[in-house]
């Protein structure tokens, strides 16, 4: 029974998708959401539930495994718990646009692959389903509009590039290991083992979105339809990606704190979690400056995971957890504001407050969640990692803590910018978005609170069984046990508020809150460079490429040039040379003869 | 019987000569045609009971003895292919019963010269039945007594001359120094004293004259002259056999078995015959006349001939005679195709030659196999010879003439498909308006003549060239790869 209710979390949202294609387009959205609330029953029923499942596939120890545990029977729920809201919000979002045709076959499609993914024990398994979330992905942006082509492929080209690295760290893990089984591998980190852990874990943050693969994120922000941000980055990858690194990290490599790639991983997280929240602070459109936080809170999670000490891990799992729900609400509000007001350019935006109160107030409880500020879920998780990183090193505590500051100091720039400043365009008749979008709004933010207010239920009864007998004796749950670190998180917030309000003030407006920091003397030459796409290694790869391109088509057209202009007139001189010489009479020819003669008899003597 | 290859055209010779009005005209052809047919059999075929019958009581009358191998068996079939070819092209395109007779009683002078010249056993019957082949060619040549006819016959007489000269000096210092003037006595004694001033100089002098008879650059002058000026049925002849039996075939039959080819003579061979190949293929590309442009192409080919022999292994030996065959083959059917074009349209020019591809069917689509046999595409017959060849080369460590053997073959397919282009697959000009002067071409075909004779000798040789590629294993395993007996 369970492995036939196992089985149908890939085969329904797979047959539903089938289905989809070929419905009535005003059907599709109803059959995706159907398919998704079966999905979360069956999710439900299976939690907490154990089973595994395999049956031969391609042959050569090649089977088709799945295991169904406390991980991922989490991971699972929390995965149809997205899909359910983000279909019900679909149905009124996509109402008469254009990529609706496609995206719920898309997105059943994609439910199907991540089920898979989570649920695969056999490494082949695994990455069959992680490289059909790269068809999806790609179909899911193209589908957004004819600018989305360009960067369906940048987001094909970058994922693609690191789950090549990800099938060449499979093949090495098998090899080391003996087996693909995922349960039965547990290697130590020798040198063999290290390079295929590293090519693992490429694959696992590129899907996360870490840096440096994250530069298709920003640009699918704005050209991909919006519920596939929520779904996608916000939501899936984070839960996908994590998922995969917490298992490489905890099951099938034993990383500890003693090994130097634990602190590469942190000082990866470090880095993402700064440049990326430097990157959103001073974005002028709601969509984008979202989508650079969803690359920024990937960083505390591989802070978090990368310590290796219990609460960090527990913290940054629940940190995903938390920023799933807070991320997918911040990206919904985004789509209400493009629905309702048709434009989410922050210098068209402003005085949403009042014409659309339930989406103010959903945004004021998950952009307070996403900055920290207690009793919300983000609060708590950023506390467990926070209490992490400052026992490996003062560094990555205080770059998460520089974090913390400029999520809050841009949160208050877009809150103010959009729902608080007085309307920049005259711009009657906005209303307040219809209740099927703002259902899953509201799930979403009460959802922040309860996981706040209750944070025993997640931590103590989905996260802490993962760790198993390493974290028994601990209690994460509750309020944090250091108090002087959080009196420093409230004092940075309070710090981040004072200095939006003075910088306000100043400057006479919320939107250009965060100008003197966009032009800062040094900062604005790199933002400078890093809006003309200078850092962007995918940028830099096509330059590289057209590059060698265009030196190659020089060569090309100069090896051309020899053979249709150089060796023809050269052979055609040679050509009128020699019928010039002979000229006909006889006398030459008799020379050339008798010299000739004489030389071969020369040579015949000698 | 073997001496009924000389015997047999003598005797044809003499009856048709006999004072009777009916043995002129088309007996007179069909006696020459049918000997033809008879040596292309017994050479093909070889029927044993032929060969071994004994007493050859005819050979008595000759002071000298005959033999045959497998390389003259393959000259003999050469030969009489050939003749046969350039009979049938003499009977469509030769103006006059009295030339058309005329025509065939040199031929017959000319293959008894050929076919005792493949036969004989030593030096000096050589040199005589070379001069004898050559007196019928010059007379060929000047057959239809043009100016520039008799110019090249001229040229050709000239060198000839120079070249017997050689030959004939060349002939007294063996008989000086060795004694007698056999195959196997000149061999054993050039084995047996290798140091000799005067042997060697011998040597030199002979071969220089077969390099100006074979027309090796430098010494081809007179080769394209006396080709293209030829009526078109001789330069058949000359092309296919004459200038290669009485040249090529003797460097292949002496080196072979009869002078030791010492490195310094290897070098020169090589060198000689890779200048030919690139020289004369350079010289082609911008010939306007057909027949001249064959002449060229015939000089390049024959340096292939002549760098396998220089190559001097057995296998390169094997690639020589099976490219002297194919040669003779897609050569010969390549000037009976300009004899085809200068009959029907009076003109090999290729400028005003174009857009004939559908006019004359069988021309165009033989020549196109002929020429693509010649360039060495697989898989053509001459694709075949050129691999061995080069492969030879290349297991001697020759790379560089191997490459330039390889390289000439693009400069080959160049003449040869622009030539294609302008004179088959062009579309032609538009019919000249009234008033304006109509060329021969625009006229179109002469529908009074027949050309089944020619058509008949062009489908013949495309098969053979088709044939022989596709069953190059064959050909190569029953008549070229035994020749490795006679090397040395």
């Amino acid at each position: 029974m369970m492995e036939t209710l196992m089985i149908s979390l890939i085969l329904i949202p797979l047959i539903a998708a089938a289905i989809t294609f070929v419905l009535p387009v005003k059907w599709r959205g109803v059959c995706a959401f159907l398919a998704a609330l079966v999905n979360f029953l069956i999710a439900v029923l299976l939690f907490r539930k154990e089973t595994t499942i395999i049956f031969p596939w391609i042959g050569w120890g090649i089977d088709f495994a799945l295991r169904l545990y406390h991980f991922s029977g989490f991971i699972i729920l929390a995965v149809s718990f997205f899909s359910l809201l983000i279909s019900l919000y679909s149905l009124e979002f996509l109402k008469n646009k254009s990529s609706a045709r496609q995206f719920y076959g898309f997105f059943l499609l994609a439910l199907s692959f991540v089920n898979g993914a989570v649920l695969a024990n056999h490494l082949v398994t695994l990455l069959f389903f992680w490289e059909g979330l790269l068809l999806t992905i790609y179909g899911l942006i193209a589908i957004g509009g004819k600018q989305a082509f360009k960067t369906a492929t940048k987001s094909f080209i970058i994922v693609g590039a690191s789950d090549l690295c990800m099938m060449a760290g499979i093949i090495l893990t098998g090899y080391i290991a003996k087996t693909l089984i995922i349960q039965d591998i547990h290697l130590g980190l020798d040198r063999l083992g290290s390079l295929a852990f590293i090519l693992l874990i490429i694959g696992a943050i590129a899907k996360a979105g870490s840096m440096p693969f994250h530069t298709w994120i920003p640009d699918a922000a704005q050209d991909s339809p919006l519920p596939f941000m929520a779904f996608f980055p916000a939501a899936l990858e984070k839960l996908l990606g994590i998922y995969f690194l917490t298992r490489i990290t905890l099951d099938m490599f034993k990383l500890d704190s003693h090994n130097s790639l634990s602190v590469v991983l942190m000082a990866v997280g470090a880095i993402t979690i700064l440049l990326a929240v430097m990157m959103a602070l001073v974005q002028k459109d709601y969509k984008r400056l979202l989508s650079y936080h969803a690359i920024s809170q990937v960083g505390y999670m591989i802070l978090g995971i990368g310590t290796c000490l219990p609460a960090g891990i527990i913290g940054g799992i629940f940190h995903m957890l938390n920023n799933a729900v807070y991320k997918c609400g911040l990206f919904l509000t985004a789509g209400t504001v493009e629905k309702q007001a048709g434009t989410t350019d922050l210098d068209q935006l402003g005085g949403l407050r009042s014409t659309m109160p339930v989406t103010f107030f959903c945004f004021l409880v998950t952009a307070a969640s996403i900055s920290g500020v207690p009793p919300f879920n983000g609060f708590f998780s950023k506390e467990l990692i926070y209490d992490a990183a400052l026992e490996r090193g003062k560094i990555f505590y205080l770059a998460a803590l520089i974090g913390s500051f400029f999520t809050a100091a841009s949160f208050l720039k877009l809150g103010h910018a959009a729902f608080c400043d007085k309307p920049r365009r005259e711009d009657k008749g906005i209303k307040e978005a219809p209740l099927s979008m703002l259902i899953p709004m509201i799930i979403l933010a009460l959802t922040c609170v309860f996981f706040g207010v209750f944070n025993r239920i997640p931590i103590n009864d989905f996260i802490q069984p993962i760790l198993g007998r390493a974290s028994e004796n601990h209690n994460f749950a509750g309020w944090p046990s250091s108090l002087p670190l959080v009196l420093i998180t409230i004092a940075v917030l309070a710090a981040a508020l004072i200095h939006h309000y003075a910088a306000a003030k100043i400057k006479g407006s919320g939107l250009k809150a965060a100008d003197h920091i966009h032009h800062a003397p040094v900062l604005s030459a790199i933002y400078r460079w890093a809006e003309k796409k200078y850092f962007d290694p995918y940028e830099l790869g096509v330059k590289l490429v057209n590059w060698i391109a265009g030196l190659l088509s020089g060569i090309d057209k100069s090896i051309d040039w020899f053979y249709d202009f150089f060796t023809v007139k050269a052979a055609c001189g040679c050509s009128m040379i020699i019928r010039k010489a002979h000229a006909g009479y006889y006398i030459i020819y008799v020379v050339w003869a008798l010299t000739g003669a004489l030389l071969v008899t020369l040579f015949a003597i000698k | 019987m073997t001496s009924l290859f000389i015997f047999a055209p003598f005797f044809l010779l003499v009856i048709i000569n006999f004072p009777l009005g009916f043995l002129k005209g088309r007996c007179a052809f069909c006696l020459a045609a049918s000997l033809l047919l008879a040596q292309v059999l017994l050479a093909a075929f070889h029927p044993w009971l032929f060969w071994s019958a004994y007493p050859d009581c005819l050979r008595q009358f000759f002071g000298f003895p005959l033999a045959v191998d497998n390389l003259a068996l393959i000259m003999l079939f050469v030969i009489g292919i050939v003749a046969l070819v350039s009979l049938l092209t003499a009977q469509d395109t030769l103006a006059g019963e009295k030339q058309k007779f005329n025509f065939i009683n040199l031929l017959l002078v000319a293959l008894i010269g050929m076919n005792a010249t493949v036969l004989v056993t030593d030096i000096f019957s050589l040199y005589v039945f070379i001069e004898v082949t050559a007196m019928a060619s010059f007379i060929l040549i000047a057959l239809e007594k043009g100016k520039f006819a008799i110019e090249g016959a001229f040229k050709y007489l000239m060198l000839s001359a120079i070249a017997s000269v050689f030959m004939l000096t060349s002939v007294a210092f063996l008989l000086l120094t060795a004694g007698d003037i056999s195959f196997a006595a000149v061999h054993h004694v050039l084995t047996n004293v290798p140091g000799s001033f005067f042997l060697k100089l011998a040597v030199g002098l002979f071969l220089c004259g077969l390099l100006i008879k074979s027309g090796v650059v430098p010494f081809h002058g007179w080769l394209p002259d006396a080709y293209s000026a030829a009526p078109s049925c001789v330069s058949v002849l000359l092309a296919g056999t004459v200038t290669k039996i009485s040249g090529v075939y003797i460097l292949l039959r002496l080196f072979s078995s009869v002078f030791t080819l010492t490195p310094a003579l290897q070098n020169v061979l090589l060198f000689a015959g890779a200048i030919s190949i690139v020289f004369a293929a350079l010289a082609a590309l911008t010939q306007d006349d057909f027949k001249r442009m064959l002449a060229y192409s015939s000089i390049s080919q024959v340096g292939y001939i002549i760098l396998a022999l220089g190559c001097g292994t057995p296998l390169a030996f094997v690639g020589a005679v099976f490219h002297f065959f194919n040669h003779a083959i897609f050569k010969t059917l390549l000037f009976v195709n300009a004899a085809s074009l200068e009959k029907r349209f009076g003109t090999t020019d290729i400028n005003q030659l174009e857009g004939l591809g559908e006019k004359c069917p069988v021309t165009s689509v033989t020549s196109l196999v002929a020429m693509l046999s010649t360039a060495g595409i697989p898989p053509l017959s001459g694709f075949w010879s050129k691999l061995i060849i080069v492969m030879a080369l290349f297991s001697k460590g020759r790379f560089i003439y191997a490459g330039t053997a390889l390289i000439a073959s693009i400069i080959t397919l160049a003449y040869f498909l622009s030539l294609e282009r302008r004179i088959f697959f062009n579309k032609g000009k538009p019919a000249p308006a009234a008033g304006g002067t109509a060329t021969q071409i625009s006229r179109g075909l002469n529908p009074a003549k027949n050309f089944s004779g020619i058509a008949c000798a062009e489908i013949l040789l495309a098969v053979f060239t088709i044939a022989g590629g596709l069953g190059y294993a064959f050909m190569l395993n029953t008549w070229f790869l035994p020749l490795k007996a006679i090397w040395h």
